[in-house]
């Protein structure tokens, strides 16, 4: 397919990144060694610089998947509305949630001071889809068309009950600000792919449902403690992609390739001179900055995508910054072997109104992600490319403010939630875990978020226990210290 | 039973314990030797710490069996249910933990399988070994007092012991003892220690001359006397406080919601003056902690005490201000902790800490300390929020007295009795009285700002729009509890463009009354707006322009169809962006008389009261009267007036503390939360520390004093240590912000510890302390990385080479400036806004925020100044700052990451600044100040490297220059786009010019060779 092979807008650029690839030859000649050999191996292949780095490479097990995306739902959906179907509220309508059921559970300070905590069924109509027959609201039409190609969760659960620590829990494995994200323990524990592009990369699409979200922070995607070249890559939808990707006004590729070409010259003086590795890494550093001068561009110029594909989408793909056209975007890096792609959207914390809002939401990511499921499976990504849907937590059965049968609001809810995987390592069409009728609790097959972490890393190929990185004295994990396993029974 | 033990122990402890550091610090060269006392306080208690504490240790709520393994009492004790003990001195087979710790069964073994937690087997072996030898016990390292050490005698090397510097005296013993096989490098080259030195006291690199002029100066004190030179430069408190900042996490922004503009720079600038006029530390702490409790408190220790108001702060509607008040206390009680203690308090919040012998009641003690401030807890989204001071400078304050006086004197002149014009007033009120056919302008009254998008301001009604009357007396909800109601705006003059309308993105509402008799025609009316405009006459709109514009005369010219008696004029000027403003004029000479005027001029001058006389009087001499000397006078004293509101207006005003009269209680909050009052606590310091002394006032100023006494053993060595990273890289204790169990124990204890003494009984002379790192033989070395250094030592923590790292993210675009000549050294004043990409701060922002656009500064003497003042929006810090590891000044950051990544070099390389920088580079170079006849690429290079090129480095920039030469001349416009950056994109190159257009491509050429210098390792690392 012409739209798999990249290949640069800009054949200066191109001519000059094969000239790159000479002047480490040259270099390597010189004798710089292997930090340099490493860069000269072709694209989709470690370019890791250091040795002890392609030695922790080495996955535990065959991973069943090359690569990730991860279709994050910032806010926390309603699983109620969504996937976790409850016909049996309808009758307790504006009746008090058993305390049977709330158990003496802290509430967040938003609904705590509630004298009630009246129960609101869900407004929207379900029906059953699939070879598993999976109940799918009306709100996710797309997704019931694909209900055998994803393994539903629906027992998650985590402890955190505020956006800030609870979404950092689940991104980087720790309540507290300071530790690395998921994609950047696959960065490190995996190494690149793509030696042209970031293997972390970031999307932040704008949404249409609640106008004020919560906030983003860049800890999301940090590195934490780990060094700094795993943390995710913002793509941006205006201005420079990357930022200050974008030569001056009056250097063009030429230009930069010759400037490049003596300061990498200028720069093994400085090499002689102090023997700091950090000087190899800037050289390094520097060649990367400029592949990705032409990859980037490749990378976002979608004019050669086929109007069918585009259709797929719908019609925001070819909007930028929309959920569609992040997703489209994802699926041209996984094909360009990018390790880990997360996707941001943001607007899922219905408080209220989710009459109103709520529907918006769904409408955003319903068709691209499902969209994003055929486009990879037709291409034959998805049998080594892993797939996540998910927010940072649930929403409460009860009703946050006033409560009518057509409008109501939900808190924020720890205790179960619902998300979705499929492709590399997934079993496709099944259900796991179940929650009590209130969708409160979670009675069948539990998966903390550190399970699902755990499993994430299984399906790359790593044992979770086993990447680990001393800081402040201690080995730390992205799945925390206590024991947790894998989810085998969704895995293939 | 073991108890009895206990107080010999402490007593004895100290002594034994410095002997087992001293050790300690030599490393342990033969592992196996059980002979070896082992130190307990860096090898034991962080094993106990990491795998015992959680459910042995302080927080009771989680203790097992009633043991306690971080006091020796508990450990040693029998359990009276198994009658065993944790640990039997001296036995290892009686000491339940060693048998614990060893047994194959998986029930009994500890730490649990489930803990996730395992002990090595060496760490296992140290364990038997230390009970072996009598399980010394000792407190927390960082806990205990803090003693000088003796100096260590004899260095090898240097036998004589002439190696004076104490540091060099603790870094060489433990080169000598670790057994690594490691010398002390030798000293470094002059030109890079220079460099070194003066971006480490300056935060900017040396010129050539000062470099050249240590180069030449051969007295042994050459380089104590540039040490003393830069100590006394102003740019030292500068660079000294931009370390400070992060630590605070000082902002220009709330930080949360809204995250408007906060004015709070005064105390930035109170942070670089106390380190330039070398303000003791502990006096240091003292101002910033209780300031203002001090006897008569200056005007800026007042403003020191802006570091207990640098956190976030929010005004999100729905917030509950006991909520936000909890918060900002919090806030007050970890910042203090960490900054000035090394103490993660926070842990301590919810729950007895897990490692360290810190209690929720020690938090929530030292909460009763920080929870008086006399204010709302919440921001109000105002640069302002109270408690503020102003802070006029010297000049702004006599300027204002001298005003108050000229305009004391011009009223009085306007007021006192006046014949002539008592008689003209008469004349104008009987023609006025008698005019059938008068035009009746009101004043202007206002409303607003209401703020909204560009599209809503346009298409929706807003206030009083739609309405057929307007109601002086309504007024209107806004967002985030505020609410609009008119004002009346007398001093808004037809016939001049009024600017400052509130709000950024808002639209505004002009209302006048206009008072007709019969009219026979339409009045004619000009109108300017900024930016868009709606005109309603009487309920119906006549005019509705969406543009974006500045106001002036003459934009709308429209015709008002006045009816009969009194007409409403409502105006809606809509803003996108920036300023806002109007204008408006009437083509009749019309007088505009305020409704109230007019009632009392109806009523005759005969029957007015005595308020009433004076009221139409002042009116009509500062509004009517056109007696040349009455209109004079008036004239004059509207410019005082003017100038008066515009230096009262440049007045900064600084966020501070004040503290209430009557003390707010402070309770324990069950798991933190604001509404889970326990029992009450009064004003305490934390128990595991030395008590406060009994004379001192148990408030902030008491706590200050307790915080600096010589008996408080973690101010001293977490402050040396703050500045030894600054200097090295990474601190003795590399966790600086941690110096609990869980944090890292220190590299060198002793010299630590020495340097915390000695900085004490100097009188925390932070000069002093400074001065003595940068003397040191330590800091001095080479930084040139040998093999052996990368195998055994490649973090450099035993020191035995200078520190040699990537610059900060400040002291790069410094430097930046520096070297291109471009930098506008000024100390101090208001944050600057520098260039930065589209979009970034709109892409998190709310539209309602008075920072959701970024708009640069123009001016070079705001763009061009140092990095330290750059505008710091926290919930998008600046990317020239980010991408270099700066941290979002969010929360406290006692030591920045220091990556390498292709962001990085993106942004070195093509951020319009650093293209910018290039191009002053390159222009430096052709121009005449280089004198001296040497090419412009040597004169470059000794510009930046400070050296003289190597004949392949010559041959580089040579090599660069020809080749980007010949690819400009067959490209004019490209050249002339890249030296038309910035600043440069006006510069009058005329044919008279260095820089006429026949040498573009020679500048442009030069220009890629500047970036390629300027993007160097060796110019982006301290060397």
């Amino acid at each position: 397919m012409d739209e798999a092979a990249p290949s640069g807008p800009d054949p200066v650029h191109d001519y000059f990144l094969a000239q790159t690839r000479r002047h480490f030859f040259s270099t390597t000649s010189m004798g710089l060694g292997l930090a340099a050999l490493s860069s000269l191996v072709p694209e989709r292949r470690p370019a890791a610089a250091a040795e002890e780095e392609i030695a922790r490479i080495a996955s535990h097990f065959a991973p069943k998947a090359k690569r990730a995306i991860y279709l994050f739902m910032a806010g926390a959906p309603c699983q109620m509305d969504l996937f976790d179907y409850k016909p049996g509220m309808d009758k307790y309508f504006d009746q008090d949630l058993p305390e049977s059921i709330r158990n003496g559970q802290r509430l967040t300070t938003m609904t705590s001071g509630q004298s009630r905590f009246p129960i609101a069924p869900s407004k929207f109509s379900f029906s059953q889809h699939g070879r598993n027959g999976a109940w799918i609201s009306e709100l996710l039409p797309y997704h019931a068309r694909m209900v055998d190609d994803i393994a539903i969760l629906r027992g998650l659960h985590t402890e955190a009950i505020n956006h800030d620590p609870a979404i950092t829990y689940i991104c980087t494995g720790s309540q507290l600000p300071g530790r690395a994200s998921l994609g950047s323990w696959l960065s490190y524990g995996l190494g690149a792919l793509n030696s042209n592009l970031p293997s972390f990369v970031v999307m932040t699409p704008k949404w249409t449902g609640r106008k004020t979200a919560q906030a983003l922070y860049n800890r999301l995607w940090g590195s934490g403690f780990l060094p700094s070249r795993h943390q995710g890559v913002s793509l941006r939808s205006s201005g420079d992609p990357v930022l200050f990707l974008s030569n001056p006004d009056g250097v063009n590729a030429q230009r930069r390739r010759m400037m490049l070409d003596h300061l990498s010259r200028m720069n093994q003086e400085t090499l002689q001179r102090f023997g700091d590795p950090e000087t190899q890494s800037r050289i390094d550093q520097y060649e990367m900055a400029f592949r990705m001068q032409s990859s980037v561009p490749d990378l976002t110029d979608i004019s050669r995508e086929p109007a069918h594909v585009l259709d797929m989408y719908g019609p925001e793909a070819t909007t930028p910054g929309t959920f569609a056209a992040s997703c489209l975007l994802a699926r041209r890096m996984v094909e360009r072997d990018v390790r880990f792609v997360q996707i941001f959207h943001r607007g899922w914390d219905q408080h209220g109104n989710i009459a109103g809002d709520l529907p918006n939401q769904a409408h955003d990511v319903d068709q691209p992600s499902w969209a994003l499921i055929q486009d990879l499976k037709q291409r034959g990504l998805l049998d080594d490319t892993l797939v996540i849907w998910g927010g940072e937590f649930g929403r409460t059965i009860y009703c946050q403010g006033s409560l009518t049968r057509e409008n109501y609001g939900r808190d924020h809810h720890p205790r179960c939630f619902s998300i979705w995987m499929a492709g590399g390592g997934i079993k496709p069409g099944i259900i796991h875990g179940a929650t009590d009728e209130f969708s409160y609790n979670v009675t069948e097959d539990p998966v903390h978020i550190h399970e699902l972490n755990a499993t994430i890393l299984h399906c790359l190929g790593i044992d979770h226990r086993r990447l680990s990185y001393k800081f402040q004295g201690l080995d730390v994990r992205l799945t925390g210290v206590e024991e947790v396993n894998p989810v085998h029974q969704i895995l293939v | 039973m073991f108890t009895p033990l206990r107080s010999g122990t402490f007593m004895v402890l100290p002594a034994l314990c410095f002997v087992a550091m001293a050790v300690t610090a030599t490393g342990r060269a033969s592992e196996g030797d059980s002979l070896q006392p082992i130190d307990f306080a860096t090898e034991i208690r962080p094993i106990l710490s990491d795998n015992c504490f959680a459910c042995h240790g302080p927080d009771s709520s989680k203790r097992k069996a009633g043991l306690r393994m971080d006091e020796r009492d508990s450990a040693l004790a029998r359990n009276e249910k198994s009658g065993v003990s944790a640990i039997v001195p001296g036995d290892t087979v009686q000491s339940e933990l060693i048998v614990r710790i060893t047994t194959t069964d998986s029930d009994d073994l500890m730490p649990p399988p489930e803990s996730g937690k395992s002990l090595t087997k060496e760490q296992v072996a140290l364990l038997t070994r230390w009970v072996e030898q009598g399980a010394q016990w000792d407190q927390h390292w960082s806990f205990k007092p803090i003693t000088r050490p003796a100096l260590p005698q004899t260095v090898e090397g240097d036998p004589d012991g002439t190696a004076a510097n104490p540091i060099d005296l603790f870094v060489s013993r433990k080169l000598q003892t670790h057994g690594s096989s490691l010398n002390p490098s030798p000293r470094a080259d002059r030109h890079d220690l220079m460099r070194r030195l003066t971006f480490d006291l300056t935060g900017l690199p040396p010129t050539l001359e000062e470099v050249e002029a240590f180069l030449s100066d051969n007295s042994p004190g050459a380089y104590e006397k540039v040490v003393d030179r830069l100590l006394r430069s102003e740019h030292y408190g500068e660079h000294m406080a931009r370390f400070w900042l992060d630590a605070v996490r000082y902002g220009d922004t709330h930080g949360l919601h809204l995250d408007n503009y906060r004015e709070i720079w005064p105390y930035r600038d109170w942070v670089i003056d106390a380190f330039n006029q070398n303000l003791p530390y502990d006096g240091f702490i003292t101002s910033q902690l209780a300031g203002d409790l001090l006897p008569q408190p200056t005007t800026g220790q007042l403003v020191a005490t802006g570091f207990n108001r640098c956190h976030v702060t929010t005004a999100e509607g729905g917030s509950i201000e006991e909520e936000v008040h909890v918060r900002n206390v919090v806030e007050r009680v970890v910042a203090t902790g960490t900054v000035f203690m090394g103490l993660t308090m926070d842990c301590t919040r919810c729950h007895d800490h897990k490692f360290d012998p810190l209690t929720m009641e020690d938090f929530y003690s030292m909460f009763a300390y920080f929870n008086n401030i006399d204010g709302n807890p919440m921001d109000g989204n105002i640069k302002d929020h109270k408690p503020v001071i102003s802070v006029p400078t010297d000049y702004q304050q006599s300027r204002l007295s001298s005003l108050d006086q000229a305009i004391a004197a011009a009223e009085s002149r306007l007021a006192e009795p006046w014949d002539r014009i008592d008689g003209l007033q008469t004349v104008w009120e009987n023609s006025w009285k008698n005019d059938d056919n008068r035009l009746l302008l009101s004043e202007w009254y206002h409303l607003g700002p209401f703020a909204d998008s560009r599209e809503n301001q346009v298409r929706q009604k807003h206030g009083p729009e739609g309405g057929s009357t307007i109601d002086l007396t309504a007024s209107w909800e806004l967002e985030e509890g505020r609410s609009a109601s008119w004002k009346s705006r007398p001093e808004w003059t037809d016939g001049e463009v009024h600017n400052g309308l509130p709000g950024d993105m808002a639209s505004n509402f002009l209302y006048r009354m206009i008072t007709v008799s019969n009219p026979s025609s339409p009045m004619p009316v000009s109108l300017g707006s900024d930016d868009g405009v709606k005109v309603y006459l009487n309920g119906e709109m006549i005019l509705s322009r969406d543009v974006s514009r500045g106001a002036a005369a003459g934009q709308e010219n429209i015709e008002l169809p006045l009816k009969d008696g009194v007409n409403h004029l409502l105006i809606k000027i809509m803003n996108f962006g920036g300023d806002s403003g109007f204008y408006f004029s009437t083509a009749a000479s019309t007088q505009v008389i305020p409704v109230e005027i007019q009632q009392l001029l109806a009523v005759g001058a005969g029957s007015r009261s005595g308020p009433d006389i004076k009221t139409v009087r002042d009116f009509y001499r500062s509004r009517i009267g056109t007696d040349p000397e009455l209109v004079s006078l008036r004239t004059k004293l509207g410019e005082l007036r003017e100038e008066r509101e515009n230096v009262r207006r440049s007045v900064p005003t600084t966020l501070v503390w004040k503290e209430r009269v009557e003390p707010r209680p402070a309770y324990i909050l069950r798991r933190g939360e604001y509404d889970q009052k326990g029992r009450e606590v009064g004003r305490r310091t934390p128990a595991a520390l030395p008590p406060m002394k009994e004379d001192f006032p148990n408030d902030r100023l008491g706590f200050a004093m307790w915080l600096t006494m010589d008996e408080h053993p973690l101010t001293a060595r977490v402050a040396v240590n703050r500045i030894w990273q600054q200097f090295f890289g990474t601190g003795i204790v590399k966790t600086s912000e941690d110096f609990g169990s869980q944090g890292e124990p220190p590299s060198h204890p002793d010299l630590l510890d020495w340097l915390a003494a000695d900085f004490r009984d100097s009188g925390w002379d932070v000069k002093h302390l400074v001065k003595m790192i940068v003397m040191s033989g330590t800091y001095c070395q080479s930084s040139r990385v040998l093999p052996r250094h990368r195998q055994v030592d490649p973090g450099n923590r035993l020191l035995a080479r200078g520190p040699r790292y990537r610059l900060d993210a400040e002291m790069l675009r410094d430097q930046a400036l520096a070297l291109s000549g471009l930098l506008v050294p000024t100390v101090g004043g208001p944050p600057v806004k520098p260039p930065q990409p589209d979009g970034l701060w709109f892409a998190v922002g709310y539209s309602g925020s008075n920072t959701v656009r970024f708009v640069a500064d123009k001016e070079p003497g705001k763009t061009h100044r140092r990095s330290l003042y750059t505008f710091h929006k926290r919930t998008s810090p600046p990317p020239q700052m980010s991408t270099f590891d700066g941290p979002s000044r969010e929360a406290c950051v006692m030591r920045r990451e220091r990556t390498n990544t292709p962001m990085q070099a993106l942004l070195l390389m093509n951020d319009q600044q650093y293209v910018e920088t290039a191009a002053g580079l390159a222009r430096l170079a052709l121009s005449g100040n280089r004198g001296s006849g040497e090419s412009p690429a040597r004169w470059m290079f000794r510009r930046c490297f400070l050296r003289d090129p190597s004949a392949a480095e010559m041959e580089i920039l040579l090599s660069a220059y020809h080749s980007q030469l010949a690819d400009f001349q067959s490209d004019i416009p490209a050249a002339r786009q890249l030296v038309s950056v910035g600043i440069f994109a006006e510069a009058d190159d005329g044919p008279d010019s260095p820089f006429h257009s026949a040498v573009l491509p020679e500048l442009a050429a030069w220009t890629m060779v500047a970036n390629l210098i300027l993007n160097s390792d060796e110019i982006l690392s301290k060397n």
